[in-house]
C-alpha cells in the first residue's frame, strides 16, 4: 500500500517548517553612514543594535552529494550567551519572478560546549569569520549591516583581518513556507533602499566560480 | 443746521470705525487662540510623547502652525481691518496686587498688572538687537542704490522661478542626468558584493588553513593545502566523491593538536553506518 502524499499527512509533532526569505547587496565604507541614518529613518523606532558574532561553519562530509553544513555563532560582545546552531537548506528553485532567495532555515540555541560536540559527530569545522556591525528591525523584516573579518590565527578572534572594503548588507525574513506575500514586502523596503545599496537575490551557488 | 449735520456724521464714522476695530481685534483674538492651542499641543507632544513621534507628524504640526501664522498674515492684511498702528494702549492703573479677573482671563499667566509686566507685555518697539540689525539692513539698503537692487530682485527671481519649475515639472531626461552626476560617487561594489556573499555563504576567501593574502578566484587553497602536511591524505575520507564536494578544496580541515588517525576512523565508523546525510534519520554507528 502506498504512503499517501507528503500534504495529507498528518504533522505528528515537530516544528513548522521555516523558510528564510533573503536579499542581499553590500555598501562602501564611505556610504556606511548614510545607509545607517536612512535604515535608522525607516526601521523600526529603537536603539539601533551593534554586534560581534564569531561564526564558525561545520561541515560532515559523506560519501556522495554535497556535505552537510551547519553554522554555529557566538556572540563576542556577550560571552554568557548561548551559542546559536543553524541549519540552511539548499535555495528553493521554484518561481524564476520570486524576489527573494528562499531556503529551509533551522534555529537552534546550544550550550557552549557545542564545537566539542560537533567535532564529537564528526563534523570538521571548514572555515570561520567574525562579523561585527548593526541590526535593523522592521516588524519580521530584519536588516543586518556587517563588516565581515577573516581570522588570521585559528581560534583567536582578536587577530583579524577584513575581507574587503564594503560592508555586508541583509535582508531577511524568516516564515513559514509558503507565504510569498513576504518576497513582496521585503522588494518594497529594498526599493527605498536604492540607489544606496542594491539588495538583491544572489543565487550563492553561482558565487562558486 | 450745518453743523449738526457734520458732527452726526463724524459721530457714525467713528461708530463704524469703532466697530470694525472691535471685530477685527475679536478675529486676530480668535486666531491667536488657535496658534496658542496648537503650540501648546505640539509641545506637550514634545515632551511627553517624543520615543513615539514620527517625521511627518513632526512636520504636520510645523505645517498647520505655518498655516495658522498665514491666516493672521491674511487678516492682517485684509484692507477691511484697520490699522492697529494708530491704536494706542495706555496702561491706566498699575498695582502690584494680584487681580483675580486678570489672572482668569489670561489663564493664571498673568496674575498681577504691575510695572513689571508692562514692558514686555505693551512693548511696541522692537527688541535693541533687533533694532540695531534692522538699522544695519536699511543702511545697507541705501547704500547700494536702486540699480543694484533691482539687479538682484531679478537674479533672486530668475533662481525662484527656475527651481519652481524644476520642482514641478519632472523631467524624464532628468534620471539619465542624475545618474551620470551619480556615477561619480556610487555607494556600492558589485564585486564587493559577490566576494562578501561567497565569503558567507561558503567560505571563499575564508579558510583558516590557507596563509592570509589575495584568495585565488577559483578552487581556492588548493596548492598550500597540498603543502599542509602528510597526514592530509590520511584524514581525506571518501576519496573522490569528498573531494568533488568542492568545498574549500579536498582538505576536510584539519584540527589541530589531533592525532590524524583518531578523526579518520571516527569518520569511517559514522560514514558506514548511514546513508543519508541528515544527522536527524541517523541511526547509531555501529561498532
Amino acid at each position: 500500500m502506498e504512503a499517501p502524499p507528503v500534504t495529507v499527512m498528518p504533522v505528528t509533532g515537530g516544528t513548522i517548517n521555516m523558510m528564510e526569505y533573503l536579499l542581499q547587496g553590500s555598501v562602501l565604507d564611505q556610504a556606511l553612514e548614510s545607509l545607517l541614518h536612512r535604515l535608522r529613518g525607516l526601521c523600526d523606532n529603537m536603539e539601533p543594535e551593534s554586534f560581534t558574532d564569531h561564526e564558525l561553519v561545520y561541515l560532515l562530509k559523506g560519501q556522495q552529494g554535497n556535505p552537510f553544513i551547519l553554522r554555529a555563532r557566538r556572540s563576542l560582545s556577550h560571552p554568557t550567551a548561548p551559542w546559536h546552531l543553524r541549519y540552511l537548506g539548499q535555495p528553493e528553485v521554484g518561481d524564476k519572478s520570486r524576489h527573494a532567495l528562499v531556503r529551509n532555515c533551522v534555529d537552534v540555541a546550544a550550550s557552549h560546549s557545542l564545537p566539542e560536540f560537533l567535532n564529537e559527530m564528526g563534523f570538521r569545522m571548514d572555515h570561520e569569520f567574525v562579523a561585527n556591525g548593526h541590526i535593523f528591525r522592521k516588524g519580521v523584516m530584519k536588516v543586518v549591516v556587517s563588516k565581515l573579518s577573516r581570522i588570521l590565527v585559528p581560534g583567536n578572534t582578536e587577530n583579524t583581518e577584513r575581507l574587503s572594503l564594503s560592508y555586508l548588507v541583509e535582508l531577511s525574513v524568516l516564515a513559514p513556507a509558503g507565504q510569498d506575500t513576504v518576497s513582496e514586502d521585503m522588494r518594497s523596503f529594498a526599493e527605498q533602499l536604492k540607489p544606496l545599496v542594491h539588495l538583491e537575490k544572489i543565487d550563492p551557488s553561482k558565487q562558486r566560480h | 443746521m450745518y453743523d449738526i449735520f457734520v458732527y452726526f456724521c463724524l459721530f457714525l464714522l467713528q461708530h463704524r470705525e469703532e466697530k470694525q476695530l472691535e471685530a477685527s481685534v475679536e478675529s486676530l483674538a480668535s486666531r491667536v487662540a488657535h496658534v496658542k492651542n496648537a503650540l501648546h499641543s505640539f509641545i506637550y507632544k514634545l515632551e511627553n510623547e517624543y520615543e513615539r513621534l514620527a517625521w511627518p507628524s513632526v512636520l504636520d504640526n510645523f505645517a498647520l502652525l505655518s498655516g495658522q501664522l498665514n491666516t493672521i498674515n491674511k487678516l492682517l492684511k485684509n484692507e477691511k481691518t484697520p490699522s492697529f498702528r494708530n491704536q494706542v494702549i495706555i496702561p491706566l492703573l498699575l498695582s502690584p496686587d494680584r487681580d483675580e479677573d486678570l489672572a482668569k482671563l489670561t489663564e493664571q499667566r498673568v496674575p498681577v498688572f504691575s510695572h513689571e509686566i508692562v514692558p514686555d507685555y505693551l512693548r511696541t518697539k522692537p527688541d535693541p538687537e533687533v533694532e540695531e540689525q534692522e538699522k544695519q539692513l536699511s543702511t545697507e539698503a541705501a547704500r547700494i542704490g536702486p540699480e543694484v537692487a533691482q539687479k538682484q530682485i531679478q537674479a533672486l527671481n530668475k533662481v525662484c522661478s527656475n527651481l519652481l519649475e524644476k520642482l514641478n515639472n519632472p523631467r524624464d531626461d532628468r534620471d539619465t542626468e542624475t545618474s551620470s552626476l551619480r556615477q561619480n560617487k556610487p555607494s556600492f561594489n558589485p564585486a564587493d558584493t559577490n566576494a562578501l556573499v561567497g565569503a558567507v555563504a561558503f567560505g571563499k576567501g575564508l579558510s583558516k588553513c590557507r596563509p592570509p593574502g589575495p584568495v585565488a578566484p577559483t578552487h581556492p587553497g588548493q596548492g598550500p593545502m597540498m603543502s599542509g602536511g602528510p597526514t592530509l591524505q590520511q584524514v581525506t575520507i571518501g576519496g573522490g566523491s569528498g573531494q568533488q564536494a568542492g568545498m574549500g578544496g579536498p582538505g576536510a580541515p584539519q584540527q589541530q593538536g589531533q592525532p590524524g588517525k583518531m578523526p579518520s576512523s571516527i569518520k569511517t565508523n559514522i560514514k558506514s553506518a548511514s546513508g543519508s546525510m541528515h544527522p536527524y534519520t541517523r541511526s547509531l554507528p555501529q561498532q
